[in-house]
């Protein structure tokens, strides 16, 4: 579904990462691994459409993303749940939803919004209340329904665990176990690296820029970060 | 009498106010840039609606026409000045905004003269009786009915169109919410539009309480304007409208009890420092 080939991107002058090449299928998870800096964010935001590559290909489902902003590539599939959360405070729950899922139909809307609550319960007596005043993992179960919204084909997780309580990390991790299963295919990062490699099928190490590594988790070599 | 009366004059200087500040309380939002060249489209605005006026008869389409035009050249003019320089430093829009202001009262000047221009037959006129003792023009009434109509409506469709909500959204976080789809394009052009067509709309009004147009019309505007989305909380709409309100009224009130010591202009900005001492986030930003 998803193919990185030779990418490289960066800011500005600055090249971040260099030849990165990995692919995922529906239904797959891939790990990224590394250190604080070594372009975990970087390359989502690269995948997502906010850093253009400097060289190499984004190919989903056989279209290449280079061309394609970021609202046209969630069009195509690619949703985002960015690190610290970064929900819309001054809107409430529900209108935070309808953002998220402004790339499809109207008609769409209520069917979406009751997949969102289905998966995150607590988010149904919240509707009206302002999403600033929810808790951080009210928060990001937030920020996962806005971009379950769009029905995402390839969902982008940056730092899933950060600020977390950790009976909310798990019930985190439960849904996007759920998301996976109705074949979304999920790119992870999260501080908790073993968490993240356990979860994965696959992990990709990333070491200052470079690739290090790229596998199947149960092969992944011992990382310390 | 005189208190009703000058809270009146208050709610019309305010609702002119407010229709300005929409513009550029909406452009600080979405771009983080000081729209100065906004006043420009006051200007051009009032010119438009007395030449309309004057050539068809008609008030109601030199409003209209107005407002589409004053809203063209706006969308233009984020297309021009702003979007080549939205990578670098807002400085460097905000120099090239005041360098559009000051160019456009000369370009103002050569195409229209610099004496300015009047209604021929000024429209509007007849003094209607609101409340016993007190009369107000129908054209003052017309600028209250108009602020409140077009500011509550685009209140409404901020709040109950998904386009609305996603303008909202993009104010906030413009990157999170081009990741949920939205064209962000769409949303600052629509945002220019509707900021400049009501700055259009302003411009008449005014031309038409002083039956008057001239180049440097939009000289006071553009620093109270700015005043008033700097007191309002830079960036809110709501602020920037009751800010706008609290401005006209404390003007009005002023320049009676006070006029004697602060010509009006100062009144304003004496108000602006007072309340900025207090609250230097602005009214309705959190601290």
């Amino acid at each position: 579904m998803l193919q990185i080939r030779d990418l490289c991107c960066g800011y500005r002058d600055i090249t971040v990462l260099r030849d990165i090449n990995f692919e995922i299928e529906e239904g797959e998870t891939l790990a990224l691994v590394g250190s604080n800096g070594a372009g975990k964010t970087t390359l989502l935001m690269s995948i997502s459409g906010h850093i253009s590559p400097n060289s190499g290909k984004i190919i989903m489902n056989g279209a290449d993303l280079a061309s394609k902003g970021p609202d046209k590539r969630c069009v195509l599939g690619v949703g985002l749940v960015p690190e610290g959360r970064r929900i819309f405070p001054d809107l409430t729950v529900f209108e935070n939803l309808v953002v998220g899922g402004y790339s499809r139909p109207n008609k769409m809307q209520a069917e979406n919004i009751a997949r969102v609550m289905d998966v995150f319960p607590r988010l149904s007596d919240r509707k009206k209340q302002l999403a600033g005043s929810l808790s951080g993992g009210e928060q990001q179960m937030l920020a996962f329904g806005r971009a379950m919204m769009s029905n995402p084909s390839l969902m982008l997780v940056d730092e899933l665990s950060l600020g977390l309580m950790p009976s909310v990390v798990d019930e985190c991790y439960e849904a996007l176990g759920k998301l996976v299963k109705k074949g979304i295919a999920v790119i992870l990062v999260d501080q908790n690296s073993d968490a993240a490699i356990g979860f994965c099928s696959n992990s990709l190490i990333l070491e200052t820029g470079h690739q290090y590594w790229y596998g199947k988790s149960s092969a992944a070599p011992k990382v310390s970060i | 009498m005189l208190f009703v009366d000058l809270c009146i004059q208050g709610v019309i200087q305010g609702a002119i106010y407010a229709l300005i500040a929409l513009g550029l309380t909406l452009v600080y939002g979405l771009l983080r840039i000081l729209h100065v060249a906004h006043a420009a489209l006051f200007t051009l605005g009032g010119y438009v609606g007395v030449l309309v006026t004057n050539g068809s008869g008609s008030f109601l389409l030199a409003l209209m026409t107005a407002m589409l035009v004053v809203g063209v050249v706006g969308m233009s003019s984020y297309t021009i000045i702003y979007k080549p320089l939205l990578n670098r430093t807002p400085l460097i829009a905000l120099i090239a905004s005041i360098g559009i202001f000051i160019a456009s009262e000369e370009l103002f000047r050569i195409f229209f003269g610099a004496y300015g221009l009047s209604y021929v037959s000024p429209p509007l006129q007849v003094q209607i009786e609101i409340l016993p003792g007190i009369s107000l023009s129908q054209a003052r009434i017309l600028v209250v009915i108009l602020a409140v109509g077009l500011l509550s409506g685009v209140g409404w469709l901020a709040i109950n169109t998904r386009m609305g909500i996603a303008a909202r959204a993009t104010v906030v976080d413009p990157q999170i919410a081009a990741s949920s789809g939205v064209n962000v394009e769409i949303i600052r052009y629509g945002s220019f539009f509707i900021g400049s067509a009501f700055a259009g709309a302003a411009g008449v009004m005014v031309s038409l309480l002083n039956n008057l147009v001239e180049p440097t019309m939009g000289a006071v505007p553009s620093y109270k304007a700015l005043a008033i989305i700097v007191l309002g909380g830079l960036g809110s709409v709501r602020g920037a409208l009751i800010a706008s309100l609290a401005l006209g009224i404390i003007e009005s009130f002023g320049t009676i009890y006070v006029g004697h010591l602060l010509d009006r202009d100062s009144i304003a900005f004496a108000f602006l420092i007072m309340v900025l001492m207090v609250r230097p986030q602005g009214l309705l930003v959190r601290g």
